[in-house]
């Protein structure tokens, strides 16, 4: 099927991501607010851009655009970048937009590699619960993206200061401190864990009228009750003073890498009731 | 003696209550349960022993099979852990969660909370102490007063029904806990498969199912792979009589289950049954007659030692090749089935569609024609409603703890003399400083402003 705009769409989310990534990450080591301006418009264009892609494919194919891994994956990298534009414009937190939107084109591109063209849905995939779970679900993984990249920027900063070198101490007294940046991945990971938890709970839903249980014990659903449990444990240690900061990030960034496991892993490499590549 | 044992009892019981009552502790637990669900993701689950010696290397099959690993979800050591979770969550829920959740109104060293704020200001003790009142007021804190050694202390609080957040999600674990227990003591599920035509009985709940027709469609749809099959719909068109003998005519699809009697019925696959005619010398045998078998059936030709298993179903056998295709649509079937002699493979036979296979002994078998099946799930789970209710209330839990943060401010106000006062703010959330650092920074700017 020849789909111009989705096409269109894609290349300009590809290359506004790209550009974008570029410019807010020279931003993030030199502070020139030229790169600032430069990257913020084109974090916006690439995300905007996104949505509509999707919402192009949807309305030229009549199939729910999140049905495959390109589709979900589309909405990954949509979701992280809109997530990160809330956070940067309530917090000022641009710095960190190129690692963002670095990730949202890397997978936006790894999605397109699994593009097959477009296929009516499987009969299971045949319910309004895929307009629900699917974008809940993907969405909390957008927001443990956000959280990660915070994450990272928390241990640079924090493994930074400890080797106290002259030339970066500059650059990192330029960075939030480090209570704040903690304070913004919690921030994050609250979003994430309450979706996921609606996530898992919708996809229950779906589970008990497509398959006849709620739980299956499916590599899928215990690959996200097994990132649910580690930010549980995320946020259970961040009630403890000594733990909150460091090893909460730690966790966060484990979190996130069960995360891709949960989300590309278990639908690459296993074979379950999940396995909706394309 | 007897007081010997209760105090030792009584350390016993201390004990516990510290080390489960302890965040740490509960976190190793989520540790050991995150663990042992990654294994249960990365190890096949349910597979025959045979499977895991040829995947693994022999020690870690060893592990595998004599640690329950193959089974992992319903091992001792997972339902163990939940328990132990539970245990955990119930007394950090009563030794914790609710303690904390009204702390009690006290006197505090302003300046040695981490966040507080210091400010002078013109006015009267009472005039100062009536504006912040009315600061606070406004601002949706709850204000009260008391007095301790006879200094009037201010404290305002914020969001103070949200700190039993915590208490409210831990409360839905329990609820789901108690629902998925109800399905183990209380639930079934099975499966049952019925040939187009054909009409089977459920013996857990007596209901009676007839297939009355299945129908299933593929659409072919070319991609960038090749062509891909994709199939869009599996229907049971099925006449069901429950409990008051009733019959009703009723449709079952993927993702539509239909209720009878509390019992949920769900399409779930569907197959090819195969009629087989079996003869001896062009004469009919009549070790098959009227028989369907399904795909996995087997059965022994008379006085042979022959056995004869109908492994599986091909829909379309291409002509030229004479190999399978991957088209599921049925166009040229056949049907596979392998035959062993007293246990030891003799071959496996793709046999086309009212063509014959010479067993021997001037046996042969005829595949006559095939029939549709349909795969039914059925499950009666009584705990749906409260791993619902549950679910629902841990959400709540989630929202509350994440979305509102309780907050008390102790505020003092001090009579300098000459018209002046001194005016000491702190603060502390359930989330620790840095969580309301901005917004306490924010509040006291507007505070001093409003009382200058």
């Amino acid at each position: 099927m020849n789909l111009p705009w989705d096409e269109l769409l894609l290349a300009v989310a590809l290359a506004a991501y790209t550009l974008g990534a570029l410019a807010l990450t020279v931003y993030f080591f030199s502070r020139d607010e030229s790169f600032r301006k430069f990257g913020e418009p084109l974090a916006i264009v690439g995300c905007a851009a996104q949505f509509a892609q999707l919402a192009v494919r949807f309305e030229t194919t009549h199939v729910w655009p999140l049905l495959n891994l390109y589709g979900s994956l589309s909405l990954f990298s949509a979701m992280s970048v809109a997530i990160f534009i809330g956070f940067a414009v309530r917090y000022r937190l641009w710095f960190a937009g190129g690692f963002v939107l670095a990730l949202a084109a890397i997978f936006l591109a790894y999605g397109v590699t699994w593009y097959e063209g477009t296929m009516p849905p499987v009969p299971s995939l045949q319910s309004y619960w895929a307009k629900i779970h699917v974008p809940i679900v993907v969405s909390s993984y957008a927001a443990f993206l956000v959280a990660f990249v915070f994450s990272c920027i928390y241990l640079l900063k924090y493994y930074a200061q400890r080797a106290r070198s002259a030339a970066t101490a500059r650059w990192l007294e330029s960075l939030p401190a480090l209570p704040q940046l903690d304070v913004i991945v919690y921030r994050a990971v609250a979003i994430g864990l309450p979706l996921i938890s609606v996530g898992i709970i919708t996809g229950a839903m779906w589970a008990h009228e497509a398959w006849g249980a709620y739980w299956q014990w499916d590599p899928k659903e215990t690959a996200a009750l097994f990132s649910w449990i580690v930010y549980l444990g995320y946020m259970h240690l961040h009630t403890r003073n000594a733990w909150r900061g460091l090893r909460t990030s730690w966790v966060s960034v484990i979190g996130f890498l069960s995360i891709i496991f949960c989300y590309l892993g278990v639908n690459i490499w296993i074979s379950g009731l999940h396995s909706y590549k394309v | 003696m007897a007081r010997h044992v209760t105090a030792a009892a009584r350390a016993l019981y201390a004990d516990v209550v510290l080390t489960f009552g302890n965040v740490l502790f509960a976190v190793s637990l989520f540790v050991v349960w995150g663990i042992l669900t990654l294994i249960g993701v990365i190890v096949d689950q349910g597979q025959s022993p045979d499977q895991y010696v040829q995947t693994y290397a022999p020690p870690i099959a060893r592990a595998v099979l004599r640690l329950n690993l193959d089974n992992v979800y319903h091992s001792p050591w997972y339902v163990g852990i939940i328990g132990l979770i539970l245990l955990s969550l119930a007394v950090c829920t009563f030794k914790r969660v609710i303690p904390a959740r009204l702390p009690p109104l006290r006197p505090v060293k302003v300046e040695r909370i981490p966040l507080h704020g210091l400010f002078e200001t013109d006015g009267g003790e009472r005039s100062v102490r009536e504006r912040v009142a009315a600061f606070f007021a406004a601002r949706g804190w709850r204000l009260r007063r008391r007095t301790f050694d006879g200094a009037e202390w201010s404290f305002a609080d914020k969001y103070d029904w949200a700190r039993r957040g915590v208490l409210v999600a831990h409360a839905g674990f329990v609820i789901i806990a108690a629902g998925t227990t109800l399905y183990w003591a209380r639930g079934f599920s099975g499966e049952l498969a019925v040939a187009d035509g054909a009409t089977s009985q459920v013996a857990r709940t007596g209901a009676v199912i007839r297939l009355d027709d299945f129908a299933y469609r593929i659409a072919p749809t070319q991609t960038k792979s090749g062509m891909v099959y994709q199939p869009i719909d599996y229907v049971s068109h099925v006449t069901v009589s429950g409990r008051d003998g009733i019959a009703r005519k009723m449709t079952v699809r993927v993702n539509h289950p239909i209720d009878v009697d509390g019992t949920l019925y769900y399409q779930a696959s569907y197959g090819f049954g195969m009629r087989f005619r079996l003869e001896r010398n062009g004469v009919s045998s009549s070790a098959l007659a009227g028989r369907t078998l399904l795909e996995g059936d087997s059965f022994d030709v008379p006085g042979t030692g022959r056995s004869v298993l109908y492994e599986r179903f091909v829909p379309t056998v291409d002509r030229t090749s004479g190999m399978p295709t991957a088209d599921p649509r049925v166009n040229d079937p056949a049907a596979v089935v392998a035959v062993t002699q007293s246990g030891v493979p003799l071959g496996e036979v793709m046999l086309p569609l009212r063509g014959a296979l010479d067993l021997g002994d001037g046996w042969r078998l005829i595949a006559q024609r095939y029939v549709l099946y349909s795969g039914f799930e059925y499950r009666h789970d009584p705990g749906v409603p409260l791993v619902g209710i549950g679910a629902f209330v841990l959400l709540a839990g989630l929202v509350i703890s994440f979305y509102f943060l309780p907050a008390r401010l102790y505020v003092r106000v001090d009579d300098l003399g000459s018209g002046r006062c001194r005016v000491g703010i702190a603060a502390t959330t359930v989330k620790g400083y840095d969580v309301f650092e901005s917004e306490f920074s924010r509040l006291m700017v507007a505070l001093k402003a409003c009382t200058s």
